[in-house]
């Protein structure tokens, strides 16, 4: 037996519609188009570690224009004013109410990592004994944006807790 | 009325106050914590009238501040503004006497309805 994920593409994409229409796209113009590419390039990233009754990585990743415009979104600035400081703490954020929404989809006894934030491609973390189980990818204005589930292989292997 | 928000992300304490303010509470003094320690700290020396907390920061969790606050014999009005929104928490929230439980992403809508009774 193995620990069920229960949290699929289409909880993410719940998710993901509950901060664009908070955040990034309160006006619903600019939504995230899912388009399933999961080899879409990205230039920045950030996730959080989930512990306990599932074990894993959250990862948000995204170009960094499209980093900018969700920094100037959520601070109220334009994007050529957002400064690396900026960029940084708004993709922590990001990865951290994904994390934390996550989490409540999880069984009880999940604890959640502060966020860690790369400014470099996805491509440039590597999570040992971990395999994606599941991932929403899209564009924004054209921009891809992705948001993706690793589960640790110690997690599949150990079973559910009872 | 002063307000305590606290939140170890410089960006989530800057969508708070925006978000009190396009509520329609823009007029109260705001003081900000950065990590738990720090919102302990503040919310003994500075006296606000409503804590607004995360729950997962650096130094001490949101709900470790509330039960050291209580334990102090301080009754300040504390809730939590956090992405985590889980039954345990909830109820650990309200054991350690919470006055609300906001889930982000949150609504200026959202901040109305719980802040309006509080800030009137």
């Amino acid at each position: 037996m193995s620990v069920e994920v229960q949290v699929n593409e289409a909880d993410l994409a719940e998710m993901v519609e509950q901060v664009w229409v908070s955040y990034l796209d309160p006006d619903g113009v600019n939504p995230l188009v899912r388009t399933g590419n999961d080899g879409q390039p990205s230039e920045v990233h950030s996730s959080v570690s989930i512990t306990g009754s599932w074990t894993g990585h959250v990862v948000y990743a995204s170009s960094t224009l499209a980093a900018k415009k969700a920094a100037a979104a959520f601070l109220a600035m334009e994007p050529d004013e957002v400064s690396q400081e900026d960029l940084s703490d708004v993709l922590g954020e990001l990865a951290n109410i994904v994390g934390g929404n996550v989490k409540a989809m999880l069984p009880p006894g999940a604890q959640l990592s502060l966020p860690q934030v790369v400014l470099a491609p996805e491509s440039a973390t590597k999570y040992p004994s971990a395999e994606r189980v599941s991932g929403l990818y899209g564009l924004w204005e054209g921009e891809p944006v992705s948001i993706s589930m690793w589960q640790s292989r110690n997690d599949v292997r150990k079973g559910p807790k009872g | 009325m002063k307000i305590l928000i606290a939140d170890d992300s410089r960006v989530m304490r800057q969508i708070v106050t925006r978000t009190l303010r396009q509520a329609g509470f823009g007029d109260h003094d705001l003081v900000e914590a950065a990590d738990g320690r720090q919102a302990l700290d503040l919310t003994t020396a500075e006296s606000p009238d409503l804590v607004i907390s995360d729950w997962n920061m650096p130094e001490m969790t949101g709900v470790e501040v509330l039960r050291k606050l209580r334990a102090a014999g301080n009754d300040v009005k504390f809730g939590f503004v956090t992405s985590e929104c889980t039954p345990e928490m909830q109820q650990q929230a309200e054991a350690a006497g919470a006055a609300f439980f906001i889930v982000k992403p949150f609504t200026t809508e959202r901040f109305d309805e719980v802040f309006s009774p509080i800030l009137g």
